[in-house]
């Protein structure tokens, strides 16, 4: 393994670490008698999960492509800064490194705007301002779930400057480009409101969140895309659910507008940050991890597991917990999504090691067969 | 020709651009060919192979893995000693010009 090979995989790995901590926190939050690490340890699933895990992939991701060894620093400062939350350093220590990765970030975006500038890297660099914004804020003192606009906006920019980039190869009309920059103005508008008024500013980011949802479901290329077979095809039927769930995502925001504890709010986070970036996430791996730790994932049917558990699981929780009020539905449905999580991880790793194996024997039925005929 | 025959076939441009349209973009389910990718592809006496070649975005996190799948795919040719590959940015892709008829085919372009 080089030695570029290996500082990914190490990076990945604290992404990882970030990932089990932050699981671990949401079952904290569930309610579930599971021993705690430490008082108010489930604070930090939100920072955990957006930040220590997808800020970390995230970033490894554009330091990847950009092929600049300076460039790993943003998600290793974003993976240290996770590990620095779970292992309870001064809160201070994880703030600054992950507001340190929030800038990298933006750096990487900046590097590849020199190269070649473009509107989709401007609606990405964006979403870098969010996380850094955010953790500023928490780091003067704001409320991490006064926040969730600015975690969301990272992710969601991040996820649509993507989606807009990709959509060039199917010809998106001129008035639709503009209608997705109405859509993100809309969204941003919002969360820059709810940091003076939360409600109008919750309201406005969601209903920004339905029109960006209803640009992604008519002109993302998932729709021509989900015509064709095996991991395209997968990768379309994850990216078209995903887009259900940020419209549903963007009513709850626009129907309740409040950011404090309860159903509603359960309902607001979790369709969005499971229903859709949870999504992205698992119709992406099996391209991103072979791009960026040369481990290839082959397609297998059986990704659809974990796929149905996520949102099936998802709407236990949102129907049965948050809506109808049915704590074992709540429970249950929040655990489910957990078990997908880990589901997804294991199909991965095990599609991984599968074709190591494959490899490796074939590597040694071609040695076999030269030595035959030497 | 199918691809045991491509493999065994003398190495030139056409035959080295039939190979690369076995790297396919996993998202959009189309080859690196007709997706317009590819600048120039040529080989040299010593048996390299020099590809300039474009992605669609310099973000592109799909840029290293392209890479990677066109050097396996190429290093499978005995007569090839090496691979350079070079990644440019201008002109930048354009997918009005350079996708080929059957991407766009594919990809429901109506015109």
């Amino acid at each position: 393994m080089s030695r570029t090979l290996r500082v990914r995989f190490c990076i990945g790995v604290l992404g990882v670490l970030a990932l089990l901590a932050g699981l671990w926190a949401g079952l904290i939050l569930l309610k579930l008698d599971v021993p705690n690490v430490r008082p108010h340890f489930e604070d930090i699933h939100g920072p955990l999960m957006v930040f220590g895990f997808l800020g970390t992939l995230i970033s490894l991701e554009r330091a990847v492509a950009l092929g600049n060894r300076v460039g790993y620093l943003a998600p290793a400062s974003a993976g240290l800064g996770g590990i620095a939350l779970v292992v309870g350093l001064p809160l201070i220590v994880g703030q600054i490194l992950l507001a340190g990765a929030g800038i990298g970030l933006l750096g990487l975006y900046l590097a590849a705007a020199r190269r070649q500038g473009s509107l989709h890297l401007t609606v990405m660099g964006t979403g870098a301002i969010a996380w850094v914004v955010a953790v500023v804020a928490w780091m003067v003192g704001r409320d991490i779930a006064l926040l969730v606009p600015f975690l969301a906006a990272f992710l969601i920019l991040t996820i649509a400057g993507e989606r807009l980039e990709l959509a060039r190869v199917i010809k998106v009309a001129k008035s639709a480009r503009t209608f997705f920059m109405v859509s993100v103005g809309i969204f941003l508008s919002g969360v820059a409101l709810s940091l003076v008024n939360v409600s109008l500013g919750v309201r406005t980011a969601g209903f920004g969140l339905i029109c960006l949802s209803m640009w992604l479901a008519n002109n993302d290329v998932a729709r021509r895309t989900i015509r064709q077979s095996g991991l395209t095809r997968f990768m379309a039927i994850c990216l078209l659910t995903g887009y259900a769930w940020l419209g549903i995502g963007g009513v709850l925001w626009l129907l309740f507008g409040n950011l404090t504890d309860g159903s509603a709010f359960d309902a607001m986070l979790h369709a969005l940050f499971l229903g859709f970036v949870m999504g992205m996430v698992f119709a992406h791996a099996p391209v991103i991890v072979p791009a960026v730790f040369h481990a290839p994932v082959p397609y297998q049917t059986r990704f659809y597991w974990h796929f149905y558990l996520l949102h099936a699981s998802l709407l236990v929780r949102l129907v049965g917990g948050d809506l109808f009020g049915d704590r074992f539905c709540w429970q249950i449905g929040g655990i489910l999504n957990e078990v997908a999580v880990l589901t997804f991880i294991a199909s991965t790793a095990a599609a991984v090691i599968g074709a190591r194996r494959k490899s490796a024997s074939t590597d040694e039925k071609l040695l076999v067969a030269s030595l035959g005929s030497g | 020709m199918m691809f045991p025959e491509l493999l065994a076939a003398p190495v030139t441009e056409t035959t080295l651009t039939e190979l690369l349209r076995r790297v396919i973009d996993p998202e959009l389910g189309i080859n690196i060919v007709d997706l317009g990718l590819l600048r120039n592809v040529a080989i040299t006496p010593d048996g390299t192979v020099q590809i300039i070649m474009t992605l669609t975005t310099p973000a592109c996190p799909l840029g290293p893995y392209l890479i990677e799948e066109i050097r396996e795919l190429l290093t499978q040719v005995s007569t090839i000693n090496d691979v350079e590959v070079e990644v440019v940015w201008s002109p930048a892709w354009d997918p009005e010009q350079d996708m080929s008829a059957n991407a766009k085919r594919i990809l429901g372009w109506t015109h």
